[in-house]
């Protein structure tokens, strides 16, 4: 048998020469790495139309989760801005998902001319990695939160489990839906409106953990967006209340009338979306003062009206007291300020380790 | 003499497969490697053939020496143990198939499956498949195909071993008169002593990688040189056999 | 028929003795087997209603729910067509690059005897153990910005992840073995023979694989060609990881599924997995034509 399977060894004739003509293994790999290169290539020939150097009209943004609706909308605004401006046409492409999660995608490659992040962590980040320009918060207007945000409650119409707080929300029974901060910049504002809630309340920091412990302890499922929580919570019907942006929690109104309703709690924070360009990637693109004029154009009075309409609070404090009768202005808000800036707030609560893997893993 | 192989040796892992083999064949004759298994025999022919390469010695074949040369330039057909037919393609095709190679013409194809169809007595079965024939009748397109090319020396691995008792007598006769009428110098490997005595006019008996002796059938069964040959040949079985 | 044919065969070959035999031993064995038989069929029938009909009547009704119109704005949707062009050349490519692979690999490792053989089948195989989400991670840490490869894919403008190549690669690398495998059997067990026959005769490789190797390998090839597509079709998780979502650049149709579904467009969602559903018949049609036609 031995004998057998050697024999054919030589197969490859008498030199080592190959009987098989053509197809020896040598020619076999070659033709392999052959066509892998060449479909690679054609690939990148194909596909990266959008990305030549120094074309300069198209832009891509990419932006958290819940702003899809608003985006959709505001790249209209913006292409007919520009036109009249004398501008040519512009082509903007969105891209949608948790906001850490967006981040870590610029880091890596994805080039973003603009991003519109759910917090300014995220983006700092971004700065880290060398991508953002020192400064960009001053970029903008309002620490560049072209428009705000805050924290309520999204409950079933009739509110059976009779949430009316945080201090519901460790209740026995009660299901929890909110996103996972590791992800979710929404999940980060969640998280910090809970904890504000204990310590306006006079608790100590033992307390406040063991209060956000049995808090995630009841939280049924943990998704990676907040619209993946929305949608958990409002297309599966799953957990009795949601922990949502205000604006998530109002869009969710919009599409399911009658059969949700908003609990305003007794404390939330200001959740503050920044924006910025991506200084590396608008350079390449030669889209440095479009990716500008972009976000300059979220400031507008038409951009923020717009956001408005899309339930978020504008920043621009004239047009935000049109939309009194919606929003809820009196509400206790902290800021990120009180937690002393987001680099301390993500090292202390979210960082690998930190306060938050200690509580969800217990 | 027509082929010859001059002090071969081979070794495979250690195992002394060849062990100095020297022999001659003159052109035109039939001969059989004959010996028990594991004996070497089929080592000799698929060094014969260019399927294996002698760690030395020479390989004669027509006066040139064609170890350097690969399997299909050295003039040979070989008939498989399992006869190796393309199960693809028909029995013409499969026929042809070595002058489809050469890249003869067509009409010079079909001249010569034809050709080789009566002679194998098979002319009506051109189109079928192989799975279609008997184990004689793949046997017989297996000898044709081996021949169409015009080779100089036919090699046949054990030709009748896949072949049934009650057609093997028949193929025998068969095969002895066919190569006797083209006249094609053949050597054919067999454990089997009736059939190499019968078939053959030139036995060379092989034991364990060496040569044990040289010789017509009658030299052989009469004359034993060495006591294996003694042993291995059968007298009675054979005169009870008979030609 | 044939089951007449064979009966009737049986009649002929086996003698009347054994056929008497039979009738004594059959009727207790058929009540009992014909329960078992009832209630397997039953059971099949029950799990394929559950796990196919059902949610193909689902998609269906849902697909449909707002009306014939709503449906076919869904469909003829910018976005959606250019989603369904990634979908159809992202699958083209893996099926054409692992058609080729597939075939010189399955060639090469079950003709020739070398060290390292069972390695390289083995390695092959890896696309079949690893998550797809994983293996798109494995793409970002090679060809991303951090990655190894990030500093000349960068230096030389080449985009793969987060672009349309990255898209490509993905699909590439899931539906990796699926032709091999299905080429490697048949390959092993046709043995060498015939091959070593032609090449006896002067046959050159290509020759040798056209004429004998090929014929005995295409339904297989064919059947390995249609997994590969229904595969490479219905890629999620790795495609997921490495497009960046970059809506009518990167999403696929699947991506693009899931984000109508996100925005609470339910009923667009269902229409776009129509599109996909429509395509998996596709393949199975064309898959039970190749099974008739073999026969």
């Amino acid at each position: 048998m031995r004998e057998k399977i050697k024999a054919f060894l030589p197969l490859f004739g008498p030199k080592g020469q190959n009987c098989f003509g053509g197809l020896g293994k040598k020619t076999a790999a070659f033709a392999l790495c052959g066509i892998l290169a060449a479909s690679c290539l054609a690939g990148c020939g194909d596909g990266s139309g959008s990305d030549k150097k120094g074309d300069g009209t198209e832009l891509l943004n990419v932006s958290y989760d819940p702003t899809r609706e608003f985006y959709a909308e505001y790249n209209d605004i913006f292409c007919k801005y520009w036109k009249e401006q004398g501008g040519s046409d512009v082509t903007v492409t969105q891209s949608h998902g948790g906001s850490g999660s967006q981040a870590r995608s610029v880091i890596e490659g994805n080039e973003a001319d603009v991003v519109t992040l759910a917090l300014a962590h995220d983006i700092t980040a971004i700065e880290n990695s060398g991508m953002i320009e020192e400064g960009w918060s001053e970029e903008f207007e309002g620490d560049s939160a072209p428009y705000t945000s805050t924290i309520v409650f999204l409950v079933r119409k009739g509110n059976e489990k009779n949430i009316k707080d945080w201090d519901d929300l460790v209740k026995d029974g009660v299901e929890v839906i909110t996103p996972n901060p590791k992800t979710s910049g929404g999940a980060c504002w969640n998280f910090l409106a809970a904890w504000a809630y204990e310590q306006q309340n006079g608790k100590s920091e033992q307390e406040t953990e063991e209060f956000l412990t049995k808090l995630y302890q009841n939280v049924l499922v943990l998704d990676s967006g907040a619209r993946g929580a929305t949608n958990t919570f409002v297309e599966n019907r799953q957990g009795d209340v949601l922990i949502a942006w205000e604006n998530e929690a109002y869009l969710s109104l919009d599409t399911h009338p009658d059969e949700y309703e908003i609990v305003t709690p007794s404390v939330s924070i200001l959740a503050q979306p920044s924006v910025a360009v991506v200084d590396k990637y608008a350079k390449d693109h030669g889209t440095e003062e479009l990716a500008a004029a972009y976000l300059e154009h979220l400031y507008s009075d038409e951009a923020q009206r717009l956001a408005g309409k899309h339930h978020y609070r504008p920043s621009n404090e004239e047009i935000l007291q049109e939309f009194s009768d919606k929003f809820d202005l009196e509400m206790n808000l902290v800021t990120i300020d009180d937690f002393g800036g987001w680099d301390k707030a993500y090292e202390t609560y979210f960082q690998d380790g930190a306060v938050f893997d200690q509580i969800y893993t217990e | 003499m027509y082929v010859e192989m001059k002090d071969i040796c081979k070794t495979f892992d250690g195992f002394q497969a060849s062990d100095h083999v020297s022999f001659g064949i003159e052109k035109g004759q039939m001969a059989a490697l004959l010996g028990p298994s594991g004996s070497g025999k089929t080592t000799i022919l698929r060094m014969l053939a260019g399927l294996d390469r002698p760690d030395s010695g020479d390989i004669m074949i027509n006066g040139f020496r064609v170890n350097d040369l690969p399997g299909n330039k050295r003039g040979i057909g070989f008939v498989f143990q399992n006869y190796a037919l393309f199960r693809y393609m028909t029995v013409a095709d499969n026929i042809g198939f070595g002058l489809e190679v050469q890249k003869k013409s067509k009409a010079e194809i079909k001249e010569r499956v034809e050709e080789l169809l009566e002679l194998i007595s098979m002319e009506d079965l051109g189109k079928r498949y192989p799975h279609q024939l008997s184990g004689g009748q793949k046997q017989r397109v297996a000898f044709a195909r081996a021949l169409a090319p015009g080779p100089g020396l036919l090699l046949l691995d054990e030709p009748f071993a896949a072949i049934d008792a009650k057609v093997r007598r028949e193929l025998r006769n068969w095969l002895r008169d066919m190569i006797g009428r083209v006249g094609i110098t053949s050597i054919f490997v067999t454990h089997d002593q009736e059939e190499a005595m019968e078939v053959a006019n030139q036995v060379i008996i092989i034991n364990q990688g060496k040569i044990e002796q040289i010789g017509t059938p009658e030299e052989i069964c009469f004359h034993p040189k060495t006591e294996f040959v003694a042993d291995f040949i059968e007298t009675e079985r054979f005169s009870q056999g008979g030609k | 028929m044939a089951k007449k044919k064979q009966r009737s065969y049986q009649q002929d070959v086996v003698g009347d003795s054994i056929n008497s035999i039979q009738k004594v031993v059959k009727p207790s064995e058929e009540g009992g087997s014909r329960i078992v038989k009832y209630l397997l069929i039953g059971l099949s029938v029950l799990f394929l209603f559950v796990m196919l009909a059902l949610p193909l009547a689902v998609v269906a009704a849902n697909a449909w729910k707002e009306g014939w119109e709503a449906y076919r704005k869904a469909v003829m949707d910018e976005y959606t067509i250019k989603a369904l062009q990634l979908t159809l050349l992202a699958t083209v490519t893996a099926v054409a690059v692992n058609t080729v692979f597939g075939v010189f690999a399955a060639f090469l490792l079950s003709k020739f005897y070398f060290r390292g053989r069972q390695a390289l089948a083995a390695l092959i195989d890896i696309p079949f153990s690893i998550s797809p989400v994983i293996a798109g991670l494995v793409f970002i840490l090679t060809f991303g910005n951090m990655g190894w490869m990030g500093d000349f894919l960068d230096k030389y403008d080449i985009k793969i992840v987060f672009a349309v190549p990255g898209v490509i690669l993905a699909t590439i690398f899931v539906t990796f073995p699926f032709v091999f495998r299905e080429l490697f059997p048949v390959l092993n067990a046709q043995g060498k023979d015939e091959e070593e026959a032609a090449a006896l005769m002067g046959a050159n490789g290509w020759r040798i694989f056209w004429r004998i190797t090929f014929p005995h390998i295409k339904w297989a090839l064919l059947y390995g060609i249609i997994l590969c597509s229904a595969r490479a079709m219905g890629e999620f998780g790795a495609v997921s990881v490495i497009s960046g979502h970059l809506r009518g650049k990167t999403n696929t149709l699947p991506l693009h599924v899931e984000i109508l579904y996100n925005e609470f467009n339910t009923a667009a969602a269902f229409a776009v997995s129509s599109i996909l559903v429509a395509l998996a018949v596709l393949i199975l049609i064309v898959k039970s034509l190749v099974e008739w036609k073999k026969k």
